[in-house]
Protein backbone atom coordinates (compact mmCIF):
# COMPACT_ATOMS: atom_id res chain seq x y z
CA UNK A 1 0.00 0.00 0.00
CA UNK A 2 2.37 2.68 -1.18
CA UNK A 3 -0.38 5.31 -1.29
CA UNK A 4 -0.65 5.09 2.47
CA UNK A 5 2.97 6.07 2.92
CA UNK A 6 2.48 9.11 0.72
CA UNK A 7 -0.62 10.37 2.45
CA UNK A 8 0.93 9.89 5.87
CA UNK A 9 4.63 10.59 5.54
CA UNK A 10 6.94 9.10 8.13
CA UNK A 11 6.66 11.70 10.79
CA UNK A 12 6.16 10.19 14.18
CA UNK A 13 7.06 13.38 16.01
CA UNK A 14 4.02 15.31 14.80
CA UNK A 15 1.53 12.93 16.42
CA UNK A 16 3.31 10.75 18.96
CA UNK A 17 0.18 9.82 20.86
CA UNK A 18 -1.93 8.69 17.91
CA UNK A 19 -2.80 4.99 17.77
CA UNK A 20 -1.19 3.42 14.72
CA UNK A 21 -2.49 -0.08 15.42
CA UNK A 22 -5.95 -0.60 16.83
CA UNK A 23 -7.28 -4.05 17.68
CA UNK A 24 -10.83 -4.55 18.92
CA UNK A 25 -12.52 -7.78 20.00
CA UNK A 26 -10.21 -9.90 17.86
CA UNK A 27 -11.15 -13.58 17.81
CA UNK A 28 -9.41 -16.39 16.00
CA UNK A 29 -10.07 -20.13 15.92
CA UNK A 30 -8.09 -22.84 14.16
CA UNK A 31 -8.93 -26.28 12.84
CA UNK A 32 -12.57 -25.61 12.08
CA UNK A 33 -13.24 -23.90 15.38
CA UNK A 34 -11.83 -26.61 17.64
CA UNK A 35 -8.78 -24.61 18.69
CA UNK A 36 -9.55 -21.20 20.15
CA UNK A 37 -6.33 -19.24 19.62
CA UNK A 38 -7.29 -15.65 20.42
CA UNK A 39 -10.24 -14.40 22.40
CA UNK A 40 -11.53 -10.82 22.39
CA UNK A 41 -8.15 -9.13 22.07
CA UNK A 42 -8.21 -5.37 22.59
CA UNK A 43 -4.91 -3.65 22.02
CA UNK A 44 -3.80 -0.21 20.87
CA UNK A 45 -0.27 0.62 19.86
CA UNK A 46 0.75 4.25 19.55
CA UNK A 47 2.82 5.59 16.70
CA UNK A 48 6.48 5.16 17.60
CA UNK A 49 5.78 2.94 20.60
CA UNK A 50 7.75 -0.18 21.46
CA UNK A 51 5.42 -2.90 22.74
CA UNK A 52 6.53 -6.34 23.91
CA UNK A 53 4.08 -9.21 24.20
CA UNK A 54 4.80 -12.00 26.67
CA UNK A 55 2.69 -15.03 27.38
CA UNK A 56 2.79 -18.77 27.94
CA UNK A 57 3.70 -21.07 25.05
CA UNK A 58 0.88 -21.56 22.61
CA UNK A 59 -1.09 -18.57 23.87
CA UNK A 60 -1.55 -17.22 20.38
CA UNK A 61 1.01 -14.40 20.48
CA UNK A 62 2.47 -15.58 17.18
CA UNK A 63 -1.04 -15.76 15.74
CA UNK A 64 -1.61 -12.16 16.80
CA UNK A 65 1.59 -11.12 15.05
CA UNK A 66 0.69 -13.08 11.91
CA UNK A 67 -2.72 -11.38 11.78
CA UNK A 68 -1.08 -7.95 12.04
CA UNK A 69 1.39 -8.98 9.31
CA UNK A 70 -1.52 -9.94 7.08
CA UNK A 71 -0.36 -13.57 6.95
CA UNK A 72 -3.35 -15.02 8.83
CA UNK A 73 -6.98 -13.98 8.79
CA UNK A 74 -9.26 -13.70 11.81
CA UNK A 75 -12.83 -14.61 12.61
CA UNK A 76 -14.42 -11.63 14.32
CA UNK A 77 -13.39 -8.22 15.58
CA UNK A 78 -11.19 -5.68 13.84
CA UNK A 79 -7.48 -5.09 13.38
CA UNK A 80 -6.59 -1.80 11.77
CA UNK A 81 -3.34 -0.16 10.79
CA UNK A 82 -3.56 3.61 10.64
CA UNK A 83 -7.34 3.43 10.40
CA UNK A 84 -7.35 0.89 7.59
CA UNK A 85 -8.54 -2.64 8.23
CA UNK A 86 -5.74 -5.15 7.77
CA UNK A 87 -6.66 -7.50 4.95
CA UNK A 88 -3.25 -8.68 3.78
CA UNK A 89 0.47 -7.92 3.83
CA UNK A 90 1.33 -4.25 3.67
CA UNK A 91 4.36 -2.22 2.66
CA UNK A 92 3.97 -0.36 5.94
CA UNK A 93 4.80 -3.50 7.90
CA UNK A 94 8.20 -5.17 8.16
CA UNK A 95 8.38 -8.65 9.66
CA UNK A 96 11.38 -10.08 11.52
CA UNK A 97 11.10 -13.84 11.70
CA UNK A 98 12.37 -16.33 14.24
CA UNK A 99 15.90 -17.57 13.43
CA UNK A 100 16.49 -14.84 10.82
CA UNK A 101 14.92 -16.80 7.93
CA UNK A 102 17.50 -15.58 5.41
CA UNK A 103 17.69 -17.28 2.02
CA UNK A 104 20.97 -19.23 1.93
CA UNK A 105 21.45 -18.84 -1.84
CA UNK A 106 21.52 -15.05 -1.62
CA UNK A 107 24.31 -12.92 -0.20
CA UNK A 108 23.61 -10.82 2.87
CA UNK A 109 23.21 -7.75 0.65
CA UNK A 110 20.85 -9.59 -1.72
CA UNK A 111 18.83 -10.83 1.24
CA UNK A 112 18.47 -7.32 2.62
CA UNK A 113 17.58 -5.96 -0.83
CA UNK A 114 15.00 -8.71 -1.47
CA UNK A 115 11.97 -6.64 -0.38
CA UNK A 116 12.92 -4.03 -2.99
CA UNK A 117 12.96 -6.63 -5.78
CA UNK A 118 9.58 -8.23 -5.22
CA UNK A 119 5.96 -7.29 -4.64
CA UNK A 120 5.34 -5.06 -7.62
CA UNK A 121 6.23 -1.44 -8.26
CA UNK A 122 8.39 0.17 -5.62
CA UNK A 123 6.61 3.46 -5.03
CA UNK A 124 7.45 3.86 -1.37
CA UNK A 125 10.69 4.91 0.23
CA UNK A 126 13.70 2.62 0.15
CA UNK A 127 16.50 2.67 2.69
CA UNK A 128 20.09 2.83 1.56
CA UNK A 129 21.43 -0.69 1.92
CA UNK A 130 24.99 0.40 2.66
CA UNK A 131 23.72 2.58 5.48
CA UNK A 132 21.63 -0.28 6.89
CA UNK A 133 24.62 -2.64 6.74
CA UNK A 134 26.68 -0.02 8.52
CA UNK A 135 24.09 0.56 11.25
CA UNK A 136 23.77 -3.18 11.83
CA UNK A 137 27.54 -3.69 11.98
CA UNK A 138 27.55 -5.77 8.82
CA UNK A 139 29.53 -3.38 6.66
CA UNK A 140 32.15 -5.96 5.69
CA UNK A 141 29.72 -8.84 5.34
CA UNK A 142 27.43 -7.69 2.53
CA UNK A 143 28.94 -10.04 -0.04
CA UNK A 144 29.07 -13.02 2.33
CA UNK A 145 26.46 -15.73 2.45
CA UNK A 146 24.25 -16.18 5.53
CA UNK A 147 25.92 -19.44 6.57
CA UNK A 148 29.22 -17.57 6.91
CA UNK A 149 27.68 -15.35 9.62
CA UNK A 150 27.03 -15.97 13.31
CA UNK A 151 23.45 -16.33 14.51
CA UNK A 152 23.43 -12.80 15.90
CA UNK A 153 24.72 -11.33 12.64
CA UNK A 154 22.14 -13.30 10.68
CA UNK A 155 19.34 -11.86 12.78
CA UNK A 156 20.76 -8.35 12.38
CA UNK A 157 20.58 -8.91 8.63
CA UNK A 158 16.99 -10.11 9.13
CA UNK A 159 16.19 -6.82 10.88
CA UNK A 160 17.83 -4.85 8.05
CA UNK A 161 15.67 -6.72 5.56
CA UNK A 162 12.55 -5.82 7.53
CA UNK A 163 13.63 -2.16 7.56
CA UNK A 164 14.64 -1.77 3.92
CA UNK A 165 11.19 -0.74 2.67
CA UNK A 166 11.13 1.83 5.44
CA UNK A 167 7.95 0.45 7.03
CA UNK A 168 6.12 2.27 9.79
CA UNK A 169 5.64 -0.88 11.84
CA UNK A 170 8.14 -3.58 12.74
CA UNK A 171 6.70 -6.92 13.84
CA UNK A 172 9.21 -9.24 15.53
CA UNK A 173 8.41 -12.84 16.41
CA UNK A 174 10.87 -13.99 19.10
CA UNK A 175 13.71 -12.65 17.00
CA UNK A 176 16.48 -13.52 19.47
CA UNK A 177 15.03 -16.75 20.84
CA UNK A 178 17.65 -18.90 19.13
CA UNK A 179 20.61 -16.89 20.40
CA UNK A 180 22.70 -17.44 23.51
CA UNK A 181 22.09 -15.18 26.50
CA UNK A 182 25.13 -12.97 25.96
CA UNK A 183 24.48 -12.39 22.26
CA UNK A 184 20.88 -11.77 23.12
CA UNK A 185 21.75 -8.96 25.53
CA UNK A 186 23.96 -7.36 22.90
CA UNK A 187 21.19 -7.69 20.30
CA UNK A 188 18.72 -6.02 22.66
CA UNK A 189 21.10 -3.12 23.04
CA UNK A 190 21.52 -2.82 19.28
CA UNK A 191 17.79 -3.10 18.65
CA UNK A 192 17.19 -0.27 21.13
CA UNK A 193 19.77 1.82 19.29
CA UNK A 194 18.23 1.06 15.86
CA UNK A 195 14.76 1.78 17.21
CA UNK A 196 15.82 5.07 18.82
CA UNK A 197 17.34 6.14 15.51
CA UNK A 198 14.36 5.14 13.36
CA UNK A 199 11.43 5.50 15.80
CA UNK A 200 9.44 2.74 14.19
CA UNK A 201 6.40 1.34 15.91
CA UNK A 202 7.51 -2.07 17.18
CA UNK A 203 5.57 -5.10 18.38
CA UNK A 204 7.97 -7.75 19.66
CA UNK A 205 7.03 -11.17 20.93
CA UNK A 206 9.30 -12.76 23.49
CA UNK A 207 9.54 -15.46 26.13
CA UNK A 208 12.02 -13.48 28.16
CA UNK A 209 10.72 -11.18 30.88
CA UNK A 210 14.04 -9.32 31.15
CA UNK A 211 14.11 -8.80 27.39
CA UNK A 212 10.56 -7.46 27.44
CA UNK A 213 11.33 -4.95 30.22
CA UNK A 214 14.62 -3.92 28.62
CA UNK A 215 13.07 -3.15 25.25
CA UNK A 216 9.47 -2.13 25.85
CA UNK A 217 7.66 1.10 26.52
CA UNK A 218 4.79 -1.16 27.46
CA UNK A 219 4.65 -4.88 28.22
CA UNK A 220 1.48 -6.73 27.23
CA UNK A 221 0.88 -9.97 29.15
CA UNK A 222 -1.29 -12.60 27.50
CA UNK A 223 -3.16 -15.50 29.07
CA UNK A 224 -2.90 -19.17 28.16
CA UNK A 225 -5.06 -20.34 25.28
CA UNK A 226 -7.42 -18.89 24.28
CA UNK A 227 -5.11 -15.87 24.32
CA UNK A 228 -6.45 -12.74 26.00
CA UNK A 229 -4.70 -9.57 27.09
CA UNK A 230 -4.65 -9.87 30.87
CA UNK A 231 -2.42 -6.96 31.74
CA UNK A 232 -0.61 -4.01 30.20
CA UNK A 233 2.33 -2.56 32.13
CA UNK A 234 4.15 0.67 31.32
CA UNK A 235 7.93 0.50 31.77
CA UNK A 236 8.92 3.77 33.43
CA UNK A 237 12.66 3.30 32.93
CA UNK A 238 14.31 6.12 30.95
CA UNK A 239 16.21 5.49 27.73
CA UNK A 240 18.77 4.73 26.57
CA UNK A 241 18.75 1.70 28.85
CA UNK A 242 21.75 -0.51 29.38
CA UNK A 243 21.96 -4.06 30.63
CA UNK A 244 23.65 -2.83 33.83
CA UNK A 245 21.45 0.13 34.68
CA UNK A 246 18.15 -1.58 33.98
CA UNK A 247 18.47 -4.18 36.73
CA UNK A 248 19.48 -1.57 39.30
CA UNK A 249 16.56 0.71 38.43
CA UNK A 250 14.06 0.73 41.33
CA UNK A 251 11.12 -0.08 39.04
CA UNK A 252 12.72 -3.21 37.59
CA UNK A 253 12.26 -5.81 40.37
CA UNK A 254 8.60 -4.99 40.99
CA UNK A 255 7.86 -5.06 37.27
CA UNK A 256 9.64 -8.37 36.72
CA UNK A 257 7.93 -9.84 39.76
CA UNK A 258 4.50 -8.75 38.59
CA UNK A 259 4.95 -10.15 35.07
CA UNK A 260 6.35 -13.41 36.44
CA UNK A 261 3.41 -13.66 38.83
CA UNK A 262 0.92 -13.12 36.00
CA UNK A 263 2.63 -15.76 33.86
CA UNK A 264 2.93 -18.26 36.72
CA UNK A 265 -0.78 -17.86 37.38
CA UNK A 266 -1.26 -19.20 33.84
CA UNK A 267 0.31 -22.49 34.84
CA UNK A 268 2.93 -22.48 32.11
CA UNK A 269 6.55 -21.31 32.10
CA UNK B 1 -5.28 -41.38 -3.55
CA UNK B 2 -2.96 -39.13 -5.51
CA UNK B 3 -1.35 -38.09 -2.24
CA UNK B 4 -0.44 -41.70 -1.55
CA UNK B 5 0.95 -42.04 -5.04
CA UNK B 6 3.06 -38.96 -4.56
CA UNK B 7 4.54 -40.46 -1.44
CA UNK B 8 5.26 -43.78 -3.10
CA UNK B 9 7.02 -42.17 -6.03
CA UNK B 10 8.85 -39.74 -3.81
CA UNK B 11 10.03 -42.67 -1.68
CA UNK B 12 11.36 -44.55 -4.68
CA UNK B 13 13.33 -41.47 -5.65
CA UNK B 14 14.61 -41.07 -2.12
CA UNK B 15 15.93 -44.62 -2.15
CA UNK B 16 17.91 -44.07 -5.32
CA UNK B 17 19.54 -40.95 -3.96
CA UNK B 18 18.16 -38.95 -1.11
CA UNK B 19 19.07 -35.27 -1.15
CA UNK B 20 20.48 -33.63 0.81
CA UNK B 21 22.69 -36.41 1.95
CA UNK B 22 25.29 -36.32 4.69
CA UNK B 23 28.78 -35.56 3.56
CA UNK B 24 31.23 -38.41 4.00
CA UNK B 25 34.93 -37.82 4.10
CA UNK B 26 37.16 -39.58 1.58
CA UNK B 27 39.28 -40.87 4.40
CA UNK B 28 37.55 -42.68 7.22
CA UNK B 29 39.83 -41.23 9.83
CA UNK B 30 41.52 -44.54 10.54
CA UNK B 31 44.70 -43.51 8.75
CA UNK B 32 44.08 -45.91 5.86
CA UNK B 33 44.58 -44.47 2.40
CA UNK B 34 41.38 -45.05 0.38
CA UNK B 35 43.16 -44.73 -2.97
CA UNK B 36 45.65 -47.46 -2.07
CA UNK B 37 42.84 -49.84 -1.13
CA UNK B 38 41.07 -49.15 -4.43
CA UNK B 39 44.30 -49.82 -6.35
CA UNK B 40 44.96 -53.08 -4.48
CA UNK B 41 41.37 -54.13 -5.21
CA UNK B 42 41.87 -53.44 -8.90
CA UNK B 43 45.09 -55.48 -9.04
CA UNK B 44 43.41 -58.39 -7.24
CA UNK B 45 40.39 -58.19 -9.55
CA UNK B 46 42.35 -58.15 -12.81
CA UNK B 47 44.95 -60.65 -11.56
CA UNK B 48 42.22 -63.06 -10.46
CA UNK B 49 40.38 -62.55 -13.72
CA UNK B 50 43.52 -63.31 -15.80
CA UNK B 51 44.42 -66.37 -13.73
CA UNK B 52 40.84 -67.67 -13.77
CA UNK B 53 40.58 -67.40 -17.55
CA UNK B 54 43.99 -69.09 -17.97
CA UNK B 55 43.74 -71.95 -15.48
CA UNK B 56 39.99 -72.66 -15.73
CA UNK B 57 40.44 -72.65 -19.53
CA UNK B 58 37.49 -70.35 -20.13
CA UNK B 59 37.06 -69.93 -23.91
CA UNK B 60 37.73 -66.37 -25.11
CA UNK B 61 34.23 -66.13 -26.66
CA UNK B 62 32.80 -66.48 -23.14
CA UNK B 63 35.25 -64.37 -21.16
CA UNK B 64 38.30 -62.73 -22.71
CA UNK B 65 41.42 -61.96 -20.68
CA UNK B 66 41.88 -58.41 -19.41
CA UNK B 67 44.79 -58.11 -21.84
CA UNK B 68 42.52 -58.97 -24.79
CA UNK B 69 40.02 -56.37 -23.62
CA UNK B 70 42.81 -53.80 -23.28
CA UNK B 71 44.01 -54.57 -26.83
CA UNK B 72 40.50 -54.16 -28.22
CA UNK B 73 40.13 -50.94 -26.27
CA UNK B 74 43.45 -49.58 -27.49
CA UNK B 75 42.64 -50.41 -31.10
CA UNK B 76 39.56 -48.22 -30.79
CA UNK B 77 41.37 -45.39 -29.01
CA UNK B 78 44.71 -45.20 -30.82
CA UNK B 79 43.25 -44.14 -34.14
CA UNK B 80 42.51 -40.87 -35.86
CA UNK B 81 39.31 -39.27 -34.48
CA UNK B 82 37.71 -39.50 -37.93
CA UNK B 83 38.50 -43.20 -38.39
CA UNK B 84 35.43 -45.42 -38.80
CA UNK B 85 37.23 -48.07 -36.70
CA UNK B 86 37.66 -45.84 -33.65
CA UNK B 87 35.29 -45.06 -30.77
CA UNK B 88 35.24 -41.35 -31.46
CA UNK B 89 32.56 -41.16 -34.16
CA UNK B 90 30.11 -43.62 -32.54
CA UNK B 91 30.70 -42.08 -29.10
CA UNK B 92 30.05 -38.61 -30.48
CA UNK B 93 26.83 -39.84 -32.14
CA UNK B 94 25.61 -41.51 -28.94
CA UNK B 95 26.51 -38.59 -26.68
CA UNK B 96 24.93 -36.05 -29.02
CA UNK B 97 21.59 -37.88 -29.14
CA UNK B 98 21.68 -38.59 -25.41
CA UNK B 99 22.42 -34.91 -24.72
CA UNK B 100 19.55 -33.69 -26.91
CA UNK B 101 17.23 -36.27 -25.34
CA UNK B 102 18.40 -35.23 -21.86
CA UNK B 103 17.78 -31.56 -22.59
CA UNK B 104 14.28 -32.21 -23.94
CA UNK B 105 13.31 -34.81 -21.33
CA UNK B 106 14.63 -33.00 -18.28
CA UNK B 107 13.33 -29.66 -19.56
CA UNK B 108 9.84 -31.09 -19.93
CA UNK B 109 10.16 -32.92 -16.60
CA UNK B 110 11.14 -29.73 -14.77
CA UNK B 111 8.36 -27.75 -16.45
CA UNK B 112 5.62 -30.27 -15.75
CA UNK B 113 7.00 -30.93 -12.24
CA UNK B 114 6.82 -27.18 -11.57
CA UNK B 115 3.25 -26.92 -12.86
CA UNK B 116 2.25 -29.90 -10.71
CA UNK B 117 3.90 -28.42 -7.63
CA UNK B 118 2.13 -25.09 -8.19
CA UNK B 119 -1.33 -26.43 -8.99
CA UNK B 120 -3.24 -29.13 -7.13
CA UNK B 121 -5.50 -29.44 -10.18
CA UNK B 122 -2.63 -30.26 -12.53
CA UNK B 123 -1.15 -32.56 -9.88
CA UNK B 124 -4.40 -34.52 -9.61
CA UNK B 125 -4.73 -34.59 -13.38
CA UNK B 126 -1.19 -35.74 -14.18
CA UNK B 127 -0.08 -37.77 -11.16
CA UNK B 128 -2.05 -40.99 -11.94
CA UNK B 129 -0.53 -41.14 -15.42
CA UNK B 130 2.92 -40.24 -14.18
CA UNK B 131 2.63 -43.01 -11.61
CA UNK B 132 1.37 -45.56 -14.18
CA UNK B 133 4.15 -44.69 -16.65
CA UNK B 134 6.76 -44.65 -13.89
CA UNK B 135 5.84 -48.25 -13.00
CA UNK B 136 6.14 -49.33 -16.63
CA UNK B 137 9.57 -50.60 -17.74
CA UNK B 138 10.07 -47.80 -20.21
CA UNK B 139 12.63 -49.52 -22.45
CA UNK B 140 9.73 -51.85 -23.34
CA UNK B 141 8.21 -48.90 -25.21
CA UNK B 142 11.39 -48.55 -27.30
CA UNK B 143 10.21 -50.77 -30.22
CA UNK B 144 7.04 -48.67 -30.45
CA UNK B 145 9.05 -45.48 -30.54
CA UNK B 146 11.23 -46.86 -33.32
CA UNK B 147 8.02 -47.47 -35.33
CA UNK B 148 6.96 -43.87 -34.72
CA UNK B 149 10.30 -42.11 -35.13
CA UNK B 150 12.20 -44.46 -37.48
CA UNK B 151 15.75 -45.78 -37.21
CA UNK B 152 17.40 -42.34 -37.38
CA UNK B 153 18.39 -39.94 -34.59
CA UNK B 154 14.71 -39.24 -33.81
CA UNK B 155 14.02 -42.51 -32.03
CA UNK B 156 17.26 -42.28 -30.02
CA UNK B 157 16.44 -38.76 -28.86
CA UNK B 158 12.82 -39.72 -28.10
CA UNK B 159 13.73 -42.72 -25.92
CA UNK B 160 16.44 -40.75 -24.11
CA UNK B 161 13.99 -37.93 -23.49
CA UNK B 162 11.37 -40.37 -22.20
CA UNK B 163 13.81 -41.95 -19.75
CA UNK B 164 15.25 -38.62 -18.61
CA UNK B 165 11.79 -37.13 -18.12
CA UNK B 166 10.63 -39.09 -15.08
CA UNK B 167 13.43 -38.56 -12.56
CA UNK B 168 13.28 -34.84 -13.32
CA UNK B 169 9.49 -34.72 -13.06
CA UNK B 170 9.33 -36.49 -9.72
CA UNK B 171 12.37 -34.84 -8.18
CA UNK B 172 11.48 -31.31 -9.19
CA UNK B 173 7.91 -31.85 -7.98
CA UNK B 174 9.09 -33.26 -4.64
CA UNK B 175 11.73 -30.57 -4.21
CA UNK B 176 9.41 -27.68 -5.04
CA UNK B 177 6.87 -28.95 -2.51
CA UNK B 178 9.54 -29.38 0.19
CA UNK B 179 9.99 -25.66 0.74
CA UNK B 180 10.04 -24.43 4.37
CA UNK B 181 6.78 -22.63 5.29
CA UNK B 182 8.75 -19.75 6.88
CA UNK B 183 10.27 -18.93 3.50
CA UNK B 184 6.83 -18.82 1.91
CA UNK B 185 5.66 -16.59 4.80
CA UNK B 186 8.57 -14.26 4.09
CA UNK B 187 7.57 -13.90 0.43
CA UNK B 188 3.90 -13.48 1.33
CA UNK B 189 4.77 -10.76 3.84
CA UNK B 190 6.49 -8.93 0.98
CA UNK B 191 3.45 -9.33 -1.30
CA UNK B 192 5.66 -11.24 -3.74
CA UNK B 193 3.98 -12.63 -6.83
CA UNK B 194 3.63 -16.35 -7.36
CA UNK B 195 6.35 -16.34 -10.00
CA UNK B 196 8.70 -14.32 -7.79
CA UNK B 197 8.19 -16.85 -5.00
CA UNK B 198 8.84 -19.69 -7.44
CA UNK B 199 11.97 -18.13 -8.91
CA UNK B 200 13.55 -16.67 -5.78
CA UNK B 201 12.57 -19.24 -3.15
CA UNK B 202 11.09 -22.49 -4.44
CA UNK B 203 13.42 -23.18 -7.35
CA UNK B 204 16.72 -22.62 -5.48
CA UNK B 205 15.22 -24.48 -2.53
CA UNK B 206 14.54 -27.47 -4.82
CA UNK B 207 18.00 -27.34 -6.44
CA UNK B 208 19.45 -30.29 -4.46
CA UNK B 209 16.46 -32.42 -5.50
CA UNK B 210 16.69 -31.26 -9.11
CA UNK B 211 20.39 -32.12 -9.26
CA UNK B 212 19.69 -35.58 -7.85
CA UNK B 213 17.11 -35.98 -10.62
CA UNK B 214 19.57 -34.71 -13.22
CA UNK B 215 22.17 -37.17 -11.96
CA UNK B 216 19.76 -40.03 -12.68
CA UNK B 217 18.46 -38.47 -15.89
CA UNK B 218 21.98 -38.25 -17.40
CA UNK B 219 22.55 -41.98 -16.98
CA UNK B 220 19.02 -42.81 -18.18
CA UNK B 221 19.43 -40.66 -21.30
CA UNK B 222 22.64 -42.52 -22.17
CA UNK B 223 20.87 -45.82 -21.54
CA UNK B 224 17.95 -44.76 -23.74
CA UNK B 225 20.19 -43.96 -26.69
CA UNK B 226 22.09 -47.26 -26.39
CA UNK B 227 18.86 -49.27 -26.22
CA UNK B 228 17.50 -47.47 -29.29
CA UNK B 229 20.77 -48.17 -31.10
CA UNK B 230 20.44 -51.87 -30.28
CA UNK B 231 17.17 -51.86 -32.18
CA UNK B 232 18.79 -50.43 -35.26
CA UNK B 233 21.08 -47.53 -36.12
CA UNK B 234 23.78 -46.44 -38.52
CA UNK B 235 26.25 -45.49 -35.82
CA UNK B 236 26.71 -45.19 -32.09
CA UNK B 237 28.16 -47.16 -29.19
CA UNK B 238 25.14 -49.46 -29.29
CA UNK B 239 26.06 -50.35 -32.86
CA UNK B 240 29.69 -50.96 -31.84
CA UNK B 241 28.43 -53.47 -29.26
CA UNK B 242 25.99 -55.28 -31.57
CA UNK B 243 28.61 -55.46 -34.36
CA UNK B 244 31.21 -56.96 -32.02
CA UNK B 245 28.60 -59.37 -30.68
CA UNK B 246 27.68 -60.46 -34.23
CA UNK B 247 31.23 -61.74 -34.80
CA UNK B 248 31.56 -63.05 -31.21
CA UNK B 249 34.24 -60.45 -30.53
CA UNK B 250 33.56 -60.56 -26.80
CA UNK B 251 36.69 -58.56 -26.04
CA UNK B 252 35.30 -55.85 -28.32
CA UNK B 253 31.97 -55.88 -26.39
CA UNK B 254 33.85 -55.56 -23.10
CA UNK B 255 35.94 -52.70 -24.48
CA UNK B 256 32.81 -50.80 -25.58
CA UNK B 257 31.31 -51.35 -22.13
CA UNK B 258 34.46 -49.92 -20.53
CA UNK B 259 34.05 -46.82 -22.69
CA UNK B 260 30.38 -46.46 -21.68
CA UNK B 261 31.26 -47.03 -18.02
CA UNK B 262 33.91 -44.31 -18.20
CA UNK B 263 31.36 -42.04 -19.87
CA UNK B 264 28.83 -42.66 -17.11
CA UNK B 265 31.38 -41.90 -14.38
CA UNK B 266 32.48 -38.73 -16.17
CA UNK B 267 28.92 -37.46 -16.62
CA UNK B 268 28.11 -38.23 -12.99
CA UNK B 269 31.21 -36.31 -11.91
CA UNK B 270 30.22 -33.35 -14.09
CA UNK B 271 26.72 -33.22 -12.56
CA UNK B 272 28.13 -33.47 -9.04
CA UNK B 273 30.69 -30.77 -9.79
CA UNK B 274 27.95 -28.54 -11.17
CA UNK B 275 25.79 -29.20 -8.11
CA UNK B 276 28.59 -28.25 -5.73
CA UNK B 277 29.06 -25.00 -7.60
CA UNK B 278 25.38 -24.09 -7.85
CA UNK B 279 24.18 -25.42 -4.47
CA UNK B 280 27.09 -23.81 -2.63
CA UNK B 281 25.14 -23.59 0.62
CA UNK B 282 24.82 -27.39 0.75
CA UNK B 283 22.93 -28.73 3.75
CA UNK B 284 23.27 -25.45 5.59
CA UNK B 285 20.06 -24.18 3.97
CA UNK B 286 17.91 -26.47 6.08
CA UNK B 287 16.95 -26.48 9.70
Amino acid sequence: MPALAQVHPLNAASSPQRDLIRIRGLDKTYAGGSVHALSAIDLDIKDGEFVCVVGPSGCGKSTLLRILAGLDDYDTGTAALDGKTISGPSRDVGVVFQAANLLPWLTVRENIALPLRVGGKQVGQAEDIDRLLDVAGLKDFGERFPYELSGGMQQRAGICRALVRSPRVLLMDEPFGALDALTRERMNLELQRIWQASRKTVLLITHSISEAIFLADRVVVMSARPGRVICELEVPIPRPRSNDTIISHPAYPALAKEIRGLLNAQGDE
Amino acid sequence: MSQAQTTIIADSVAIERAPPKPKTKAKDGKGVNGTAITLIGLVVLFGGWSLAVKYLEVPSYILPTPLAVWKALWSGIAVSPSSPLGYYLPLWGTLKNAAIGLAIGSGLGLTLGSLMAESRLIEKLVMPYAFALQSLPKVAIAPLIVIWFGFGDGSKIAISALLAFFPMLINSFTGLRAVEPERIDLMRSLSASRFETYRIVKLPNAAPFIFAGLDMAVVYALLGTIVAEFLGAQQGMGVVITQAQAVTDVAGVFAALVILGAMGITLHAIVRGLEKKVVHWGDRGRK
